[in-house]
């Protein structure tokens, strides 16, 4: 059995007997593949009453290797407007990649992911957004992100 | 061996407190930490060994109970198991024996380790109390989740190596400490107190709970300098040596340039070079010079090891030794050199018609009796054409001969001159990264070597010239005289050292492969016309005109193709600072 499968296991366990943090959701862990997740931000934010769905996908080496995060654009669901979310669902931000570690797990990123959008103040998308979308790898762990700033 | 409950391992037995000194199957993916290091930290109780995983765990537990959580022992070692196995045994010969006090019969010692198990925050598996913990967090980490934190891999767009981080605090320079149990068994046990769990269960578990109680109490952070620090760097002692060769490829790619040659008023490219910069010199080494003694064998044949992981690291990454773009580029450019001596040779053919039947027109016009115009097309196609096909049979032919008996060459380097300068060679591309390792050829590059040959040949004006001369007597058409510095180029490589030299040759245009591609697949008859993009033809000329009127290779390739080069030639030996470029 993979690291990742009996990581996975045990991330499910707990969440389905300790539940997930408010504004998150668990929509379907059907195998140790992929996950979806529904993230909401509570309280009084620019995404209020929304409500967006992010996608997990682990590799066999997970926890070593982060896993590939990105929200789900579909017909339901839509990327939220964010500085370093792209209308494609890609998410900038470096926990997804070079501060990845293997101690954070599918519930701690969703947490990080809603207080990214809980601190944003104005909605609108990354400058290079259609640079970007237009080439950018199906697999966002394929970017080499430049993270450009702290502040969001 | 002596192992008292470990029954089903019938391999690899050697143990140090009752754990493994290779992973026991938890992570599947390359095993690319130093294992002989971890084996002798392992041995030396800086780490702890690869205990077999628990599943779950409950106080409650008994043995009977903790024995069947066990994960199950990896089925074989699989993957690389031998280097691990073979270092093992050489770093721990001497003192495999265990103490006798093990087999006590009574209390299982597999089983006893296991109280108070500590769950790995990484992996979610449990393993005994005597757990490796960070040194600056003083968070559990198991040895099996430890060996897999490395520094992430240098890129060709992130061209440095940031120490790992701390997984949990996030600190620089992650590393571990390890505080071992207090009682020894398995390897290195000699003279070392005995396990100590004697009869009674309580005494037991007072005995597997101690270690942990020990370490708690530690709440001082450690430098990643302090001596009892096993650092990632440490398991991956490598970490250097692919930056450093990353770094260096990448360097290579940015020094490669194209090298033109003049015709007429043409550039051709003739070559690229191949702007090695030899970080990895020992590749060379190896079977060049008479250095080699039987001392210094087994340490070349682990350096060689060494260059092949590390070269296998760099071809993951697309910057392979071999480099398939230079090959393309280099077999781009041998069509485009004989497409243009094809379309010089219709040229010639075809001016030489228009001159027989102009002499035909005018004999006939002359006189009129004379109906034969074969006199007149013959004495004039006869010097035109003939070097034509000379350049094609003979310029593969003759440089072969010439590599063999010019006094400077060597042997071992002229069996592969005749490859790298013959323009009908139609094999570089499969010949080309197979050949790369193979440790009896100098470098094993086929045609690349040949290019950086001609960079080295310009620097060591000296011996070219003298090889461009001596050949010079025998020769008909400037294009020889190219393909001669070509191969005396090859075959003084040896004096002139690395050909790591400054590309004075060359026009400065790395992106210009790109240009070349579509030919090397598109190579029907239509023209290549190489020297058509105004830009890199403009900005390669000026070079070559500025940086090499004193080189012979300069005289050579603004030399018209056609012409007879004799009186230059003698310029050339008299003067080699003649600006021959004019």
């Amino acid at each position: 059995m993979a690291v990742s499968t009996r990581r996975l296991q045990k991330e499910l366990t707990d969440i389905k007997r300790d539940g997930t943090p408010v504004g998150i959701e668990l929509l379907s862990a059907d195998d140790f593949a992929t996950w979806y997740l529904s993230v909401e931000v509570l309280g009084n934010t620019v995404y209020e009453g929304e409500k967006f769905a992010l996608k997990f996908r682990f590799d066999s080496q997970y926890p070593i290797s982060a896993p590939a995060v990105q929200f789900v654009v579909d017909g339901q669901y839509q990327a939220p407007i964010h500085p370093h979310v792209y209308s494609n669902g890609h998410i900038c931000a470096s926990i997804l990649s070079t501060e990845w570690s293997p101690v954070l797990s599918v519930v701690s990123v969703c947490v990080t992911i809603q207080s990214m959008l809980a601190s944003c103040k104005k909605k609108e998308r990354p400058p290079d957004n259609d640079r970007y979308v237009s080439r950018a790898p199906e697999n966002p762990k394929k970017t080499q992100w430049d993270f450009h700033d702290d502040d969001v | 061996m002596g192992n008292s409950a470990s029954s089903g391992r019938g391999h690899h037995e050697e143990t140090v407190d009752f754990g493994y000194l290779t992973p026991q199957g938890i992570y599947t993916g390359p095993r690319d930490w130093n294992q002989a290091i971890v084996t002798q930290l392992i041995v030396e109780r800086r780490l702890a060994p690869f205990y077999r995983p628990l599943e779950d765990y409950e106080e409650s537990w008994d043995d009977e109970q903790i024995l069947a959580a066990r994960k199950e022992p990896p089925e074989v070692d699989g993957g690389e198991p031998s280097r691990a196995e073979s270092a093992s045994s050489s770093l721990t010969r001497g003192h495999a024996k265990r103490p006798s006090a093990v087999k006590e019969p009574g209390r299982n010692p597999e089983a006893a380790i296991y109280r108070g198990a500590i769950e790995c925050p990484i992996c979610f598996l449990y393993y005994p109390p005597n757990i490796n913990r960070s040194r600056c967090c003083d968070q559990a980490i198991c040895t099996e989740c430890f060996v897999q934190i490395k520094r992430a891999d240098p890129t060709t767009t992130h061209l440095v190596s940031e120490p790992a981080a701390c997984p949990y605090c996030v600190q620089e320079n992650f590393g571990v400490v390890y505080t071992p149990p207090p009682w020894r068994a398995g390897l290195g046990s000699e003279g070392a107190t005995p396990p100590s769990w004697p009869d009674s269960p309580k005494a037991t578990s007072d005995a597997g709970t101690n270690p942990s109680n020990a370490m708690k109490r530690r709440r001082k952070s450690f430098g990643h300098n302090d001596p009892e620090v096993v650092s990632v760097d440490h398991i991956h002692p490598d970490w250097e040596a692919k930056l450093a060769a990353v770094r260096a490829a990448v360097q290579r790619r940015a020094n490669r340039r194209i090298i033109m040659r003049q015709v007429g008023d043409r550039l051709i490219p003739v070559g690229v070079t191949s702007g090695r910069v030899h970080a990895l010199p020992t590749e060379e080494g190896g079977s060049e010079a008479p250095e080699g003694n039987g001392d210094r064998g087994s340490r070349r044949a682990r350096r060689r090891q060494q260059n092949q992981e590390l070269s296998q690291f760099l071809g993951n990454m697309g910057l392979g030794g071999q480099d398939l773009e230079e090959l393309m580029v280099m077999e781009a450019m041998r069509l485009s050199l004989l497409e243009h001596e094809e379309q010089q040779r219709r040229q010639q053919e075809e001016e030489a018609k228009k001159q027989r039947e102009q002499a035909a027109a005018a004999a006939a016009e002359g006189n009129g009796a004379r109906s034969s115009d074969s006199p007149a097309a013959s004495s004039e196609s006869g010097p035109t054409t003939e070097p034509a096909p000379s350049e094609s049979s003979e310029s593969t032919a003759q440089p072969a001969h010439d590599a063999a008996s010019t006094p400077p060459s060597r042997t071992s380097l002229s069996s592969h001159v005749p490859h790298s300068s013959s323009p009908s060679l139609l094999s570089p591309i499969p010949s080309g990264p197979s050949a790369d390792h193979s440790p009896g050829r100098r470098s094993g590059r086929s045609s690349p070597s040949s290019h950086s040959d001609v960079e080295a040949a310009v620097q060591t004006t000296a011996p070219t010239a003298s090889a461009v001369t001596s050949r010079s007597s025998e020769r008909e058409a400037s294009d020889q005289l190219a393909e001669t510095t070509l191969t005396s180029a090859a075959t003084t490589e040896g004096d002139s050292g690395p050909p790591t030299l400054p590309p004075l040759l060359t026009g400065s245009i790395p992106t210009m492969a790109e240009s070349f591609e579509p030919q090397a697949t598109d190579q029907t008859s239509t023209r290549p016309s190489l020297a058509d993009p105004p830009s890199f033809a403009s900005s390669a000329s000026s070079s070559s005109y500025n940086v090499l009127p004193s080189s012979p290779e300069s005289s050579v390739s603004s030399k018209p193709l056609l012409d007879v080069v004799i009186p230059s030639t003698s310029a050339v030996e008299e003067d080699p600072s003649t600006p021959a470029a004019a």
